[in-house]
């Protein structure tokens, strides 16, 4: 019987089927946990990296490339752990405040069934700050975001944000790593 | 008698059918660990939710004036309050300077070097979020006993830095930033430079080689040269060449070259060349 049921082209549940994967398409990814779709967005641009005006000590040309990388893919993973709320998404591009501070968000955001999605349209990042020593970067950045908030699968609100950042990366072993990240009123 | 009629149906509708947004109001901005007051029109209880760099709040509130504590707003950055499909955003701006975060580069320095000592402060308040209101800040670098070298300058986006001279003396040098009532100290310790002039003298010893020794080995601003340093002698003379490695010790080297009828006998450290005997021949 089983067999047969399973066999037996049933023509009427096709439309929906469709429906039903169709419905679930255009779910938010907010709306699955753990199956969010950050890893398939395309990477934060940079839209641009001045460091021009990086005192007392200039910045040379191969550290810019690498703290570009990083700091790209520190909002990469940013976005992806506040969007699944996985704090763990953060230990490799964040540490100090900054890892904390968002830890502790996303902590809070799961416990409340909250999440934020946030489309990122580019930095200009201007580094303005790099110490004598080369253990501090310190920069500021502005952002442009789509951000939605969401309550389970719900979006509570959406807004398009123009927003100033100051950042202080300091290297780890192998990259730089965000240690503060500090949202300003623009100037 | 109609407008009542219609505040009712519409009150109905809202609660049954419709979100109907309230008008919420926050302050522009608010210090880190104060707390404010949200403002949601209407009245009756409803949701609230707050999303900020350092956490994620869900309430039910009364509408009306809706107080948010100052541990829920410790982070600084921008804050979005939603309440009912109506949003508004603030700004939590770090409190007064609690901490100083004090880079000193480098641990050890010649002294009297050009700009050789630097310092990075970095402000924060008590909630790790760094002061941007520019502070004035006051670098200082002395040796104990000595008037040292001072710099005041001012904080930009929650940072201060400074390059300074090394001071003339040699010793542990307290490196100390202030701002207000924080002060945070490094010690640098300050070594003599490389030698400024090596003088050598030369004796016979019984066993008929000769003895030198440096008078005590100094930088150019007095101190003494490090014990360790290594001071070579050298010995030219109708057989060759001879050399000696010795290191200061008590500010002093010594060494024995090998007997010789005349001989030009040199010393150096470094780069730095003392002066030359000629032995034999008539010092």
């Amino acid at each position: 019987m089983i067999g047969r049921i399973g066999i037996r082209p049933n023509f009427w549940l096709f439309p929906v089927s469709l429906i039903v994967i169709l419905g679930l398409a255009s779910v938010s990814p907010a709306g699955l946990p753990g199956a969010h779709v950050a890893a398939a967005r395309p990477p934060v641009q940079l839209s641009s990296f001045d460091i021009a005006s990086a005192v007392p000590r200039p910045v040379e040309e191969t550290t810019a490339l690498s703290v570009q990388r990083d700091y790209a893919h520190a909002w990469q993973s940013l976005i992806s752990a506040l969007e699944s709320n996985r704090a763990d998404l953060l230990n490799e591009d964040f540490t100090g405040g900054a890892r904390q501070q968002w830890a502790e968000a996303i902590s809070l955001q799961q416990r409340n069934r909250l999440s934020r999605r946030i489309e990122d349209h580019g930095h200009h990042v201007r580094v303005t700050f790099y110490s004598p020593d080369g253990s501090a970067m310190e920069a500021t950045d502005t952002a442009d975001f789509d951000i939605q908030y969401y309550e389970g699968t719900r979006i509570l609100f959406s807004e398009h944000v123009r927003t100033r950042y100051l950042v202080l990366l300091t290297p780890g072993e192998n990259s730089w790593k965000l240690r503060i990240l500090q949202e300003v009123p623009a100037s | 008698m109609f407008p009542l009629r219609r505040s009712l149906i519409l009150g109905i509708v809202c609660a049954t059918v419709l979100t109907c947004a309230a008008q919420v109001r926050v302050p522009a901005t608010v210090q880190a660990g104060s707390g404010t007051t949200v403002q949601a029109s209407g009245s009756g209880s409803t949701m609230l939710y707050l999303f900020g760099p350092g956490g994620a709040l869900k309430r039910e509130v009364q509408r009306g004036n809706i107080e948010i504590s100052g541990q829920e707003l410790k982070v600084a950055g921008r804050y979005t309050v939603i309440v009912d499909g109506d949003s508004a955003s603030f700004f939590v701006t770090a409190a007064p300077l609690q901490k100083i975060a004090f880079v000193a580069h480098p641990s050890r320095v010649p002294a009297a070097a050009s700009r050789a000592v630097q310092g990075s402060a970095f402000l924060f308040d008590g909630f790790q979020n760094l002061v941007l209101t520019p502070i004035p800040v006051t670098f200082r670098l002395a040796v104990e006993g000595d008037n040292g070298e001072e710099r005041r300058t001012s904080s930009r986006d929650g940072v201060a830095w400074v390059q300074l001279n090394s001071g003339r003396r040699s010793g542990p040098a307290h490196f100390v930033v202030t701002s207000g009532a924080i002060q945070v100290r490094r010690i640098v310790q300050q070594v003599a430079a490389d030698p400024c002039s090596i003088r050598m003298s030369a004796l016979r010893a019984p066993d008929g080689n000769i003895l030198v020794e440096t008078a005590p080995v100094q930088d150019c601003s007095g101190n003494a040269v490090p014990d360790g340093t290594i001071v070579t002698f050298t010995s030219v003379d109708a057989a060759g060449r001879s050399a000696v490695d010795a290191r200061i010790k008590r500010g002093i080297a010594r060494a024995e070259l090998p007997a010789s009828r005349s001989a030009t006998l040199s010393v150096a450290a470094g780069v730095v060349l003392g002066n030359e005997i000629h032995w034999g021949g008539g010092q």
